[in-house]
């Protein structure tokens, strides 16, 4: 499907500059690497899948792109995204990109952006990948769609449909940019599912000639960093969540759930109202304006499950719905809904859980 | 004391005309006079419906957005409460800037009731439409004519469309350095010309050395925003300190603002499809309830 429409250069802003989608080819993913833990992330590679599906369409192939510092790092990466259904991966290696700074990095990401010309770039809707995608878009004066659920093409126009849920996650915007490219997407973790990885399959690395790009020197100076002592698994890696609402209501509430999440071996969350009443952190929000979760049991407790608590949970496994209002939403997004008073059926369910494991070790 | 001899008579500048090089800012215009050495701030606003109150119609299929009252963002009231943080131990002025149609005017005095000393409210109908790279274009534009500022803070993102583009492309029009997730400014160095953030990400915490005028998104909850005062309320009446800049002001190339200069468009909008779920529920007594849940998470293997 090759684009040949030509856009009228007198029209366009002129602060744009002007060029022709035809210049423009493949579809590229941004990959973030995780320098703590030495590994690229899961968001990165889960962007692999819609890449492909794009891709497929497009006729044309998949690219993954590193920029970074630590050579044995990225080059794990590249391989990791070849496994995960890159043809291809081209990384820049430069010292002048340690440590990471927002600003560097989205200037340097445009340049090579820029020289390829790259149809389609999609970034994981990380914190970083928030933060980089629409410096790199506006950069190159690009239009970025951010947090997409789906991705499609125009089978006329050829243009990337970027779809995503607008203002209150009850309906689908198809958002496209005919005029410009390349066509920018973000989507937030665990909204697409990472592609199989298979070690056989191979393809080429391409090492960025650093000197063909001038890498900024930084204007932000990293002067601290503290790690947190992280506990327990972060929400959008847990397999068990019991997430709490409004219904839950207070500190003493949220302490139950926490029992019940601990006796699965889970964490707690919670919805919008539950951050707003200060009763979990926002990192442990689920939602359109929180997080997507991918638990293979998901519990909502005194949530009433408006369309953006939802949007947050499509991926994950079995949803059960505890709530007194047997009109709640929420049971229209469940498997298995109780009707009744959240205190006693959680309290009745810890009580079932502990005889359970007693019975079975 | 010695901050007040730096003061000039306010009158004596219009701000945009003084030399680049020179470094100040203005003072509260309650004061008015103008200082040297203390930062000028500029907020970045958007007047929001309110999703929550946001219903759907089930029988046209339409969201029912007639009666749903506009807010100002409430992450962008982190960002004011950071600003009038830093007024409080540095002095300085905040300006409050949006762009949106003109009941957003209601947002602004909010603002002022807050205590920040003036707003802008930018607003066109030739500014309809605007995608974020338009959105960020007029704005960048805007924040150029008022003259010389140290930071410019905005909510990390807005509660309507949550893209979190805002600050990072104004960043980029107006080629400055940009810092997301701030969750307080530590230190402020005029004379230094920088800044010292503390911001938050998923497993740690960052402090950047910044230097100045710099961007930045202020963290989600990160500054719970301080009730309205009256006093500063009723000066949104006496002393006017709205001003309305429209593209007459601006000027900018129709190419690049509204629907003109958005590369993004809505090309349909349909429904969410649903996941489909099993929707079985169970009314009655707690304790055969939760035995009737722990049979059906038995039978879909999903217990630990």
């Amino acid at each position: 499907m090759a684009t040949r429409k030509r856009v009228n250069c007198d029209e366009l802003c002129p602060e744009w500059g002007c060029t022709q989608p035809s210049e423009y080819r493949g579809v590229w993913v941004v990959g973030e690497v995780e320098e703590s833990e030495g590994i690229i992330n899961e968001p990165s590679l889960q962007m692999l899948t819609p890449a492909s599906y794009i891709a497929s369409k497009l006729g044309t192939e998949v690219e993954g792109l590193l920029v970074g510092y630590d050579k044995k790092l990225l080059e794990r990466a590249a391989h990791e995204m070849i496994y995960h259904g890159a043809s291809r991966v081209r990384v820049l290696l430069s010292n002048k990109l340690k440590p990471y700074i927002a600003e560097v990095y989205a200037r340097t990401i445009s340049q090579i952006i820029d020289k390829h010309k790259p149809e389609v770039v999609f970034f994981p809707a990380t914190m970083k990948g928030r933060e980089l995608a629409p410096y790199v878009a506006n950069t190159l004066r690009a239009g970025i769609t951010a947090d997409c659920t789906q991705f499609d093409v125009d089978e006329k126009t050829g243009d990337v449909l970027m779809i995503r849920p607008p203002f209150a996650a009850i309906l689908l915007a198809y958002i496209k940019t005919p005029t410009r490219r390349p066509q920018i997407g973000t989507a937030r973790p665990n909204v697409f599912p990472k592609p199989p990885r298979d070690p056989s399959r191979t393809g080429e690395i391409i090492w960025e000639d650093e000197k063909l790009y001038s890498i900024p020197s930084p204007r932000t100076r990293l002067v601290k960093v503290e790690y947190m002592r992280r506990e327990e698994i972060p929400i959008e890696k847990a397999e068990y969540i019991v997430s709490g609402g409004r219904g839950v209501g207070t500190p003493e509430g949220f302490k139950l759930l926490e029992e019940l999440a601990s006796l699965l071996g889970g964490v707690v969350a919670g919805s919008r109202k539950a951050v707003d009443l200060g009763l979990i952190p926002h990192e442990k929000q689920v939602g359109q304006t929180g997080k997507a979760v991918k638990a293979k049991l998901y519990i909502a407790v005194g949530i009433s499950g408006a369309a953006q608590h939802v949007v947050g949970i499509r991926e994950c496994g079995v949803v059960v719905a505890i709530n007194k209002d047997p009109d709640a939403p929420i049971f229209k997004h469940a498997d298995y809904g109780i009707v009744g008073d959240w205190r006693e059926i959680v309290t009745e369910l810890i009580k079932a859980l502990k005889d359970r494991r007693q019975k079975t070790s | 004391m010695a901050l007040v001899e730096q003061c000039v008579p306010r009158k004596q500048s219009p701000g945009t005309t003084l030399l680049a090089a020179e470094v100040y800012s203005i003072d509260s215009p309650r004061h008015g006079v103008l200082c040297m050495n203390k930062p000028r701030m500029i907020v970045g606003i958007k007047w929001v419906p309110n999703t929550q109150a946001v219903r759907f119609d089930p029988k046209t299929g339409t969201l029912i957005r007639e009666g749903v009252p506009s807010i100002v963002n409430p992450h962008d009231l982190d960002a004011v409460e950071l600003a009038l943080k830093i007024r409080e131990r540095y002095g300085g002025e905040i300006i409050a800037i949006t762009m949106a149609p003109p009941p957003a005017e209601e947002g602004l005095r909010h603002i002022i009731g807050m205590g920040v000393d003036r707003a802008i409210l930018v607003s066109d109908r030739a500014f309809a439409g605007s995608d974020t790279l338009a959105t960020s274009y007029t704005l960048a534009k805007a924040i150029e004519k008022i003259g010389k500022f140290d930071i410019v803070l905005f909510g990390q993102e807005t509660i309507d469309s949550s893209t979190a583009h805002i600050p990072a492309q104004v960043a980029s029009w107006l080629d400055l350095p940009y810092i997301y997730y701030v969750e307080s400014i530590e230190e402020v160095e005029l004379e230094k010309n920088k800044i010292v953030v503390k911001r938050k990400l998923e497993d740690r915490y960052e402090w950047y050395e910044v230097e100045l005028p710099v961007i930045i998104g202020v963290a989600m909850h990160s500054n719970p925003p301080r009730p309205i005062s009256l006093t500063s309320k009723l000066r949104a009446v006496t002393e006017k300190p709205i001003e309305v800049w429209t593209n007459k002001q601006l000027e900018l190339d129709p190419r690049c603002i509204g629907l003109k200069g958005s590369p993004t468009i809505v090309s349909k909008v349909t429904w969410q499809p649903e996941i489909p779920r099993k929707r079985k529920i169970y009314k009655g007594d707690p304790r055969e309830a939760v035995k009737w849940l722990i049979k059906q998470l038995e039978d879909e293997r999903v217990l630990p």
